[in-house]
């Protein structure tokens, strides 16, 4: 999805009104309840909430410029994997085995059998449309964050095809823009 | 979970951004190389022990070229351009010809249909704007897409009537080679 993103895409800027704001924020903690403690610190409620809308219905949460979450349409927000990678244990993780690594970072959606075979592992309770981090066999980060197409259950007992979208990978576009300004 | 929880920090590659350990399928592992045996040891414990060994061939090539310095060089050089060609990505296929058709809620009920693709087919986009915007008696314009990419807007949903319209009025156009966007997905219209 971000495979070609700069800020070029992003066609408006808006710093977003309080009660958006916390509209934001409630979603944000419902979604990642892990991140509660720490939301204060990331969505400072003194300092303004920016929300870059882009191309194809995408929104970006920006704060001090940096882009923290993203979501789609009306999606749930997803949190970009520098930020995942600071807190590591508020999403779901799925693994994938050691050779769908490349692929993965290629911007290839998850198939189902990289996620069942030895090297990969499934949280068993994830039900499908939900944000997922991925991990790595044989490594300690996230590298992307996808949103299921199937429930856990379904990727282990039909095992073929798209298992997860992949949403937002190492050194794609929206990795690449570290600061929007 | 009542305390924070501390942030963790990753240590990321200085030269292609990303964390250490996903150098080795990063864009240019070659170049994080020097980087990681300085900053990460640890990660690639193979990659010292190859540096070395590096650098023992460099000795050995060294040894070799002052002997044969002509025969040496050509070998070597056609050989460093097949594997640089690799690493960048898939050589640009060549563009499907397809038309794609997709419609793009403006105003909770009003909505446009851009088609993108028509120039392909050696269509003419002014021509054909026209043509669109008087058989459904709509505004019809020719305007920059994404990409750079010129495309048709044509006001109101006519999603459903454009694909037989397109077929009859351009025969080179297959209906097989129309396809709409639904839900991000493109979906065949034949």
């Amino acid at each position: 999805m971000f495979k070609k993103f700069s800020s070029e895409e992003v066609s408006a800027q808006n710093q977003v009104k309080a009660s958006v704001q916390r509209k934001i924020r409630q979603s944000i903690a419902e979604e990642y309840p892990g991140l509660e403690p720490v939301l204060d610190e990331l969505l400072p409620k003194k300092s303004a909430l920016v929300v870059a809308k882009c191309q194809n219905h995408l929104n970006l949460v920006l704060v001090n410029d940096v882009p923290l979450f993203f979501n789609i349409r009306d999606g749930p927000y997803m949190p970009t994997l520098r930020l995942l990678h600071q807190y590591p244990n508020i999403m779901k993780k799925f693994q994938v085995d050691r050779g769908a690594i490349k692929f993965v970072l290629a911007g290839a959606n998850i198939m189902c059998p990289g996620l069942t075979s030895p090297g990969g592992a499934l949280d068993e309770e994830v039900e499908a449309e939900t944000p997922v981090a991925i991990m790595a066999e044989g490594k300690q980060h996230a590298l992307a964050i996808g949103f299921t197409k199937m429930s856990a259950k379904d990727i282990k007992s039909i095992n073929k095809g798209i298992g997860v979208d992949n949403m937002h990978y190492l050194n794609d576009g929206l990795w690449k823009m570290e600061r929007l300004n | 979970m009542a305390e924070k929880p501390q942030p963790v920090r990753v240590l990321y590659c200085g030269v292609c951004s990303m964390p250490a350990e996903y150098c080795e399928f990063g864009p240019d592992f070659e170049k994080c190389k020097p980087w990681l045996i300085h900053n990460a040891p640890d990660l690639y414990p193979d990659l010292i022990k190859q540096s070395n060994a590096n650098e023992a061939d460099k000795v050995t090539e060294q040894l070799q070229s002052t002997g044969m310095s002509s025969d040496g060089a050509t070998p070597s050089a056609p050989k460093q351009e097949e594997v640089k060609r690799l690493p960048g990505g898939k050589i640009k296929k060549k563009e499907k010809q397809e038309v794609v058709i997709e419609k793009v809620i403006r105003n909770k009920r009003k909505c446009i249909t851009t088609v993108k693709g028509l120039e392909l087919f050696g269509v003419k986009l002014s021509d054909a704007s026209k043509k669109l915007g008087k058989k459904f008696a709509t505004g019809a314009s020719v305007v920059k897409g994404p990409t750079e990419k010129e495309q048709i807007d044509v006001q109101g949903d006519i999603s459903y009537d454009i694909v037989e319209f397109i077929t009859d009025t351009w025969p080179d156009v297959p209906d097989t080679a129309i396809f709409f966007i639904e839900d991000g997905r493109k979906v065949p219209a034949a």
